[in-house]
């Protein structure tokens, strides 16, 4: 993948620490960042630039992952994918159930290692170039 | 605008009532009149709680996309717009008559929604295959306001959504004792054949086995979901499995040549049936029969349950847990029944190829089976993509619409007459207008 073909990611948590470390690692794998450090932030971000991937905190004070992630699957638009990873410890069944209940695509489980948070990102991207 | 997505809806892209409205206004007080149409599409909740959400949201686009084309080629081109209402599964249509036209009489519109049912029904099956077609019926009311300068014009709008919303229910109603009348002829003929749905091993294809689904002779019941909806309703439902069981058994005697398993539906309910027993089943060889129990339906006496279904695996039988993980309760309510198979819900196949989280579900279930010594059963696959992922993850058995494509004829037992005698149907017009009767065809 050329670093041109690269999806816009928009990356979502209200630990500043977390969200830049997370900005930084996948900026230097060439990917367009924006970051957003709420969820009423997150879903303006994604009403204006519509990115083509969200990593997703779920505990985020006022609106919640699961909220954002419910509103931005709300209103698919066929012409511009968006792949939401839910960045939780979704330990059990019932949080992955709700998971794919809200829309979301994929999940990482905190804590965990950037090169797997890459790797996660990586292969939503791949499912956004048309292979049907 | 901000919020302005509020007003249309995401996934027909249909507007908002209260966008509609706004945008008509003009248009509506110049003509002085409006025909109201409103139309219930019932039993799309149904879909949602097999299929899961994805497929609902696809097939109300394609129910969107087809009931707009059809509007647009009929008398009632000009001067409208659809919207979608308050409801998943209603949608409201207004007519404007142009200057100089009456509105559309009740002849017009009784066939037009005629032909709008049949439209929408052959747009679903080809999209979405005969099983969903067969789900939903339409149910249409109609009101026809004179606008009043007197009062304001909402609220004339909302009052004559009103009258259109209570005379499709009262259509619905009718419908409903109908069929009702049309399952207690079913049950006093035996007027219930079954198709019998092959289930495959994932590695080789070869068939395993079959599952059984009882569907009544006549078109009204050709459901299996709505001819068992009504007998809930009517408190049929003993009756009603006991002629569906006997059926399926039938039909494996004469059609099983290669010792193949029957995978039969029973509901935890008919366990509480004092006829329901090893010896009622009748079944030749048991250890071919497997019982399946839905997830979906709540166990109330659990001790009592299990000492039933000992019964049966004492005499062979084994037992199947359908709908696995359709609901939240994770893997303990399933390893308490102790099945021999696991069949996953189909929501959680439905475009699992593209979501990673249904995988790392599924693939948790499988390691669960394995453990429990129980295989996997992948229900409602419908495309490859989802087939390659399922082999993937080490899924042992396959069944759906990509294995069985419509045209496959079924294994129907020959003695049964599955012709569809004329009568009380489910896809003619139904239409009900607000103060006075249209007839049904």
């Amino acid at each position: 993948m050329t670093k041109t073909a690269l999806p816009h990611v928009l990356v979502v948590d209200d630990n500043h620490d977390n969200a830049n470390i997370i900005r930084d690692y996948l900026e230097a794998r060439g990917y367009p960042i924006t970051v957003a450090y709420g969820g009423e932030e997150a879903l303006e971000i994604f009403e204006r630039d519509r990115p083509s991937i969200v990593l997703l905190d779920v505990m985020m004070p006022g609106r919640d992952g699961w909220e954002v992630c419910r509103e931005m699957k709300q209103n698919p638009d066929a012409a511009r994918p968006v792949r939401v990873i839910m960045v939780t410890a979704l330990h059990d069944w019932t949080n992955k159930r709700q998971a794919i209940q809200t829309g979301a695509d994929d999940f990482v489980e905190k804590p965990f290692e950037l090169s797997r948070l890459a790797d996660t990102v990586e292969r939503n991207a791949r499912m956004l170039t048309p292979v049907r | 605008m901000e919020h302005e997505h509020l007003l249309y809806d995401g996934v027909t892209g249909l507007p908002t009532l209260q966008a509609a409205v706004e945008s008509m206004r003009r248009v509506i007080v110049e003509r002085g009149e409006l025909l109201i149409l409103y139309f219930n599409f019932s039993r799309y909740s149904k879909i949602e709680e097999i299929y899961g959400w994805e497929k609902l949201d696809a097939v109300l686009a394609t129910t969107a996309a087809a009931v707009r084309a059809y509007l647009h080629d009929s008398p009632l081109r000009s001067s409208r717009v659809m919207v979608r209402y308050a409801n998943d599964d209603d949608f409201v249509f207004f007519h404007i008559p142009e200057p100089g036209f009456e509105a559309a009489g009740d002849e017009q519109i009784t066939e037009i929604i005629s032909g709008l049912q049949k439209h929408v029904s052959e747009r679903i099956e080809v999209a979405h295959g005969e099983d969903i077609a067969s789900l939903f019926d339409i149910y249409a009311g109609r009101s026809h306001v004179m606008v009043n300068p007197k009062f304001r014009l909402e609220r004339q709008i909302y009052r004559g959504v009103r009258q259109a919303v209570l005379a499709s229910q009262s259509v619905e109603a009718r419908e409903t004792v109908k069929k009702l009348e049309d399952l207690r002829e079913s049950i006093r003929t035996r007027g219930v054949y079954v198709d019998y749905h092959p289930i495959v091993v994932a590695e080789t294809g070869e068939v395993f086995g079959y599952e059984a689904l009882a569907r009544g002779v006549m078109r009204s019941m050709r459901s299996p979901e709505v001819m068992f909806e009504v007998a809930a309703r009517g408190d049929l439902l003993w009756e009603l499995s006991r002629i569906c069981r006997s059926r399926a058994i039938e039909g494996m005697q004469d059609r099983f040549d290669n010792g193949e398993l029957l995978f039969l539906n029973v509901d935890p309910g008919d366990f509480a049936d004092p006829t329901f027993s090893p010896e009622q089943l009748d079944a030749p060889d048991p250890t071919r029969v497997v019982i399946e129990i839905t997830e979906r339906t709540a166990i109330k006496d659990y001790p009592k349950f299990r000492n039933r279904l000992q019964a049966f695996r004492d005499a062979g039988f084994r037992f199947a847990v359908d709908d696995a993980g359709s609901g939240y309760a994770g893997l303990g309510s399933i390893a308490n029944l102790e099945p021999d198979f696991i069949k996953l819900d189909i929501s959680l196949i439905n475009c699992i190829d593209e979501n990673f989280i249904k995988q790392n579900l599924v693939e948790t279930m499988i390691g669960f089976a394995n453990d429990q010594g129980a295989q996997v059963i992948a229900e409602g696959v419908e495309r490859a993509e989802e087939m390659a992922i399922l082999k993937e993850l080490g899924v042992h058995l396959v069944q759906g619409f990509f294995l069985h494509p419509a045209g496959v004829p079924s294994h129907t037992p020959e003695h049964l007459p599955i012709q569809v005698p004329p009568g009380p149907s489910t896809h003619g017009p139904k239409l009900g207008p607000d103060t006075r009767a249209i007839k049904s065809a």
